[in-house]
């Protein structure tokens, strides 16, 4: 009975901590479980629990009673035509919605599943049976098509939080090129191919010009949604197998790039770390502001008042939540504009500080934090106090330009004083000298 | 222009000779009340309106003043005595101090 409770109790803690990485993965033959066994099993050895699910599979479900039963999402499945059960790219459009990460690699013979899914997220994928081709920069074991292709470490997005900080091995890519779309802010492209690159099909001549060229070609593009959820879309299932994690990297042409082994396996690790939220995750710990010279926070400020603004901000990193180092928060204090705008500093243990004065305008104040970073989520808090106007004792009583008002109008009240004195003793005098 | 200079000159004489000198003390507070009101008027123009109100208080102050200074010249003037049947110089002197009570109360109330 004893030990039925322990271990109860036990189960329900590890689901409790699992929960965030729990992960279904959906792939269109077994065998991509033996061909990408390294990358599965880097994220297995990070405590993700992956299930592993054929992704026509006639009883696929994401959720149960209104609850999702993963929090991210692996589609290794390019040649699926449909999904099985009650997964369709309206689902999974759903599932980012609702705050779900998706990791998705598709190839040159990907179906229009992925086509949607991606123009969902803001990518365009090529035509079907397209490939990224780089004459120029293609690998040795290329099979003729010049469609293996060689790109550098230096066409990665500079973003360290998502890429990680180095990256100095040649990176092997056989799949289809994607398109991203300009005026999407939230839509980013971690890799692009060099400026010798096309994407167009590889057995047939070239006669309409390609859809992407050139380092328009995007190779591998990544979202985060405003919900901070996570997407990153590959445009090669290869990028991520053994065969790519493993191989020497030779380039035919140029500079001749030679590596013992590419530096696939490190930028996967990066990228499913970024994309499950692994890192670049911040969030609001305290919020505090008050007069200066107090300690109580107060709701109402009033003109001119000098106020301490303090946000305290926390980075997940290596699972743990640590202080937040930057130098860039900005803070700003708005009455439908911001009529404040600055950046706060940075004190000890994660705390920004700000100290400025209240503008002399008086009416409902926000304190906002927007911090939006590339590769960290979206960091929004805001405040809400009032600013009043001067207490009718809060006035200054004496104003030094107000004197010669002052002296006139008392001048006046003398003057009368004294014209009174002066007319009515006229008044008796008067007739003195009428007599006289 | 030559009938002009002719008339201040009689014009003066005439005020000289022929105003009561009590009328002529009054002028004389007018004339005070007048340059304190100019005065101020010129500093408002320098400096500014900021404190608004103590200008408006202390320049209403000084018209008030003498709005009600001429009031008391015209009711003490012995030319308009058949205007003012029956009310002498004093209720007139009278009315003028209690107008100037009320007029000061306001002003120090507005001024600060």
């Amino acid at each position: 009975m004893k030990t039925t409770i322990i271990l109860g109790t036990l189960i329900t803690f590890l689901t409790l901590v699992c929960a965030d990485h729990e992960t279904l993965v959906l792939i269109d033959n077994l065998n991509i479980k033996e061909t990408h066994s390294q990358f599965f099993k880097s994220l297995q050895e990070r405590g993700y629990g992956l299930t592993f699910k054929l992704a026509d599979d006639a009883n696929l479900v994401l959720s149960k009673y209104g609850e999702y039963l993963y929090k991210n999402l692996i589609v290794f499945a390019p040649s699926v035509l449909e999904f099985g059960g009650q997964v369709d790219s309206e689902a999974i459009t759903k599932f980012i919605d609702d705050g779900g990460n998706l990791l998705m690699a598709g190839n040159a013979a990907a179906g229009d599943v992925y086509r949607e899914i991606a123009s969902e997220c803001g990518f365009e994928m090529d035509e079907e049976s397209a490939a990224v081709i780089d004459h120029f920069n293609y690998d040795v074991t290329d099979e003729g098509d010049h469609t293996r292709i060689v790109v550098s470490p230096k066409n990665l997005i500079k973003a360290p939080t998502i890429v990680g900080e180095q990256n100095t091995q040649p990176l092997l890519f056989e799949g289809t090129g994607l398109i991203v779309d300009k005026d999407n802010s939230l839509v980013l492209p971690i890799l692009s191919a060099d400026s010798t690159a096309y994407s167009y099909n590889p057995k047939s001549q070239v006669k309409e010009y390609p859809h992407a060229v050139g380092r328009k070609t995007v190779l591998i593009a990544a979202l985060q949604a405003r919900n901070n959820a996570r997407i990153v879309f590959s445009g090669s299932l290869f990028f991520f197998s053994d065969e790519a994690f493993n191989s020497p990297v030779t380039k035919v042409h140029g500079d001749k790039t030679k590596s013992d082994v590419s530096g696939n396996k490190i930028l996967a690790i990066r990228l499913t770390e970024w994309v499950f939220g692994e890192r670049g995750r911040l969030r609001v710990r305290n919020v505090d502001h008050h007069r200066q010279g107090e300690k109580e926070p107060s709701s109402a400020y009033t003109i001119t008042d000098t106020v301490v603004y303090r946000i305290e901000i926390e980075e997940l990193k290596n699972g743990k939540w640590q202080p937040f180092e930057a130098n860039d928060v900005q803070l700003e204090f708005v009455r439908i504009d911001p009529f404040i705008r600055t950046t706060l500093q940075k004190k000890p243990n994660g705390v920004y500080e700000a100290v400025f004065k209240v503008p002399d305008v008086w009416g409902v104040y926000q304190f906002k934090v927007d911090y939006d970073r590339v590769g960290y989520t979206r960091l929004y808090h805001s405040t809400q106090v009032s600013v009043r106007p001067l207490q009718h004792t809060q006035y200054e009583r004496f104003i030094p330009s107000a004197y010669p008002y002052y002296v006139s109008s008392f001048s006046m009240m003398i003057g009368v004083f004294l014209f009174s004195f002066v007319f009515l003793y006229y008044k008796e005098d008067q007739p003195k000298t009428k007599s006289e | 222009m030559s009938s002009l200079t002719a008339v201040i000159p009689k014009l003066y004489q005439e005020y000289t000779t022929k105003t009561p000198k009590k009328l002529k003390i009054i002028d004389a507070y007018l004339f005070y009340i007048f340059l304190t009101a100019v005065i101020q008027f010129g500093y408002c123009c320098l400096v500014g309106t900021f404190p608004f109100n103590s200008f408006l208080s202390g320049f209403i102050s000084t018209v008030s003043c003498f709005v009600l200074g001429v009031c008391l010249r015209l009711q003490v003037n012995p030319e308009n005595k058949n205007e003012f049947q029956g009310l002498s110089a004093e209720r007139g002197f009278a009315d003028f101090i209690f107008a100037h009570l009320v007029l000061h109360i306001v002003v120090i109330n507005f001024i600060g």
